[in-house]
């Protein structure tokens, strides 16, 4: 059960990321590998501020914020400097390395002893339970730290959700869809692609580094290798949820992004609990994006020939 | 409205590939007036509407809208001034998104865009009654994504997003020339109703000579990235399909004078 609830937190924590990869791959059509620098980024500066006993929010926002501001490097280097989108991050990723190192001043912060989201949560979920560390549920026994963390994961991935779609509701978001979508038409309509383009990433490294910043807190340290293969993960969160939900209308795509999300670490949990070598799991993840990404194009193809046998 | 003034571009210049697209071009539109340009392949007629809607930036002249000197202005800059309609029909419509949002983007063209709501429900019905005049029956359907509709159809929205917000200029690039017959002539009613009714000043590009004959109130024919001829009052409207092709003729013609006058110097000097 303990198994069953760490990998619902995790999955939803890590919803922020599959969000964020959501935003640059699929409204942007930008494979932004700025995210593996973003996450860990946002994990360390929450964490060095928690270790200095900076409040759990704000140490958790200031995370957020660390992300805009590589986001944005990003955008800027890819519109204003021309360089390739896929370069651009590589860039911005590789300097984030050194910088996440000078943030923490070590390759790892433990805070096991700080106050953190994750140790209110508890305290919170204790005082619910009038002072029991555990909670019964269905006949397993549930920790209060458990409980109190999955609950503020799921309020704050919910928040973010609905956040996020109304603001692509908005004059501002419908702009950047429509930069996604159709860029020749949005410049036509008034709109500076480049700026719309920067907005995104930094608005989608921000949910990136704020679901480091939380990861931090739940797993009790913040490590500089933590964020390798990240965008991967991110993907296969959004391939599966996108196969969960099976349309493109962007509300639906946003909860299926949290659900792919949540699903894909039951998945590595149960596989991991069946015997996979953990080493193999990277290998695996993008194993897996690389099917989900070709499928659907194999398939239609396999579908179309039958057709064109007959026709012939 | 739109003063160009001795504008020239070359695109690949200094390479092989050189091409002198526009040679010197000078064109003053009156307020309200509807010009269409033909001119044959490569005749810079599209490189022209382009320049002015600021695709890329001229070599040398200056480009003038209203009291605007818009020639150092970026593309989307000048949108505030401008409704373009592109040849290709999905070049002017978000696919993925529905008919409405992409009728609330351009009812916003040119302006500042915040985080009020794009589409309210309210805007809805101002939206239908905009919609029906089209006759396609898409006022029934603005919440579907406009990737499902045909090229006609989002071509005709596209000219409606275009003038949604009435434009100092409008710019129509060959926009019937991927269309059906049918459908071309509906988007050509369509355009003439709008132009007609709003005074747009228009600039249309058009490889079609019945379109030419039939529309707009001056005609100017292009050729080799410069202004060739130039009608309008009683002269345009006396011109036919006719005395077009027999222009296009004539232009042909010394064309092949040209080649046949180099072909023959390089047998003498070579």
């Amino acid at each position: 059960m303990t198994l069953l609830i760490g990998a619902f937190t995790i999955g939803l924590i890590l919803s922020l990321l599959a969000l964020g990869v959501f935003v640059s791959f699929r409204i942007f059509n930008f494979a932004d590998i700025t995210t593996d620098g973003s996450i860990t980024l946002g994990a360390s500066i929450a964490a060095v501020l928690l270790v200095q006993g900076v409040s759990p929010l704000v140490a958790t926002l200031a995370g957020g914020c660390g992300g805009v501001a590589a986001g944005a490097a990003t955008g800027i280097l890819h519109t204003r400097f021309r360089i390739n989108g896929l370069l651009a991050g590589i860039l911005v990723m590789t300097a984030l390395y050194s910088i996440n190192l000078h943030v923490m001043g070590k390759s790892n912060v433990p805070l096991m002893a700080a106050t953190t989201v994750a140790s209110q949560a508890e305290a919170t979920a204790t005082r619910a339970l009038g002072g029991a560390a555990v909670l019964p549920v269905f006949g397993w026994e549930v920790g209060a730290r458990d409980a109190g963390v999955l609950v503020l994961a799921f309020v704050v991935t919910a928040a973010v959700g609905v956040l996020l779609y109304l603001f692509f509701r908005t004059n501002l978001g419908t702009a950047m869809r429509a930069t996604g979508n159709n860029a020749q038409m949005i410049r036509a309509l008034g709109v500076n692609v480049g700026n719309m383009i920067v907005l995104g990433l930094a608005l989608a490294n921000g949910l990136i580094a704020l679901a480091g910043a939380l990861l931090a807190q739940y797993q009790g340290f913040a490590d500089v290798q933590m964020g390798i293969g990240m965008v991967v993960w991110g993907l296969a969160s959004v391939i599966i949820g996108e196969a969960l939900v099976g349309t493109t209308q962007f509300g639906l795509v946003i909860t299926g992004a949290i659900m792919g999300s949540v699903l894909f670490r039951l998945l590595v949990a149960i596989a991991l609990r069946a015997g996979l070598n953990p080493n193999d799991l990277k290998l695996i993840t993008a194993a897996f994006v690389f099917v989900a990404l070709v499928l659907p194009d194999m398939l239609a193809r396999l579908r179309r020939r039958p057709a064109a046998d007959r026709g012939a | 409205m739109l003063t160009v003034h001795g504008i020239r571009k070359t695109f690949f210049a200094g390479t092989p590939n050189e091409v002198r697209a526009l040679q010197g071009v000078d064109l003053r539109i009156e307020p309200g007036s509807f010009v269409v340009v033909i001119g044959t392949n490569g005749s810079g007629k599209s490189t022209l509407l382009n320049a002015v809607a600021g695709t890329f930036a001229v070599d040398a002249g200056t480009i003038r809208i209203g009291e605007h000197d818009v020639t150092g202005w970026p593309e989307h800059r000048r949108a505030r001034l401008i409704g373009r309609v592109f040849q290709n029909p999905f070049s002017g419509t978000a696919p993925d998104m529905t008919i409405a949002e992409n009728l609330a983007l351009a009812a916003r063209r040119g302006q500042r865009r915040g985080l009020g709501w794009a589409v309210r429900g309210s805007a809805a019905d101002a939206m239908r009654d905009r919609v029906r005049p089209l006759g396609l029956g898409l006022e029934d359907r603005l919440d579907n994504p406009i990737g499902t509709l045909s090229g006609g159809q989002r071509q005709a929205l596209t000219l409606l997003m275009a003038t949604w917000l009435e434009p100092a200029l409008l710019l129509l690039d060959e926009h019937t020339a991927a269309l059906d017959p049918k459908s071309a002539d509906q988007v050509i009613r369509l355009t003439d109703e709008v132009v007609v009714r709003d005074r747009l000043t228009t600039l249309m590009v058009t490889h079609s000579m019945a379109q030419a004959a039939n529309l707009g109130d001056r005609l100017i024919m292009m050729y080799g990235g410069r202004i060739i001829h130039d009608f309008s009052g009683a002269e345009k409207r006396r011109l036919r399909v006719d005395d077009l092709l027999a222009r296009f003729e004539e232009v042909r013609r010394s064309e092949q004078l040209d080649e046949s006058a180099a072909e023959l110097l390089r047998r003498v000097y070579v």
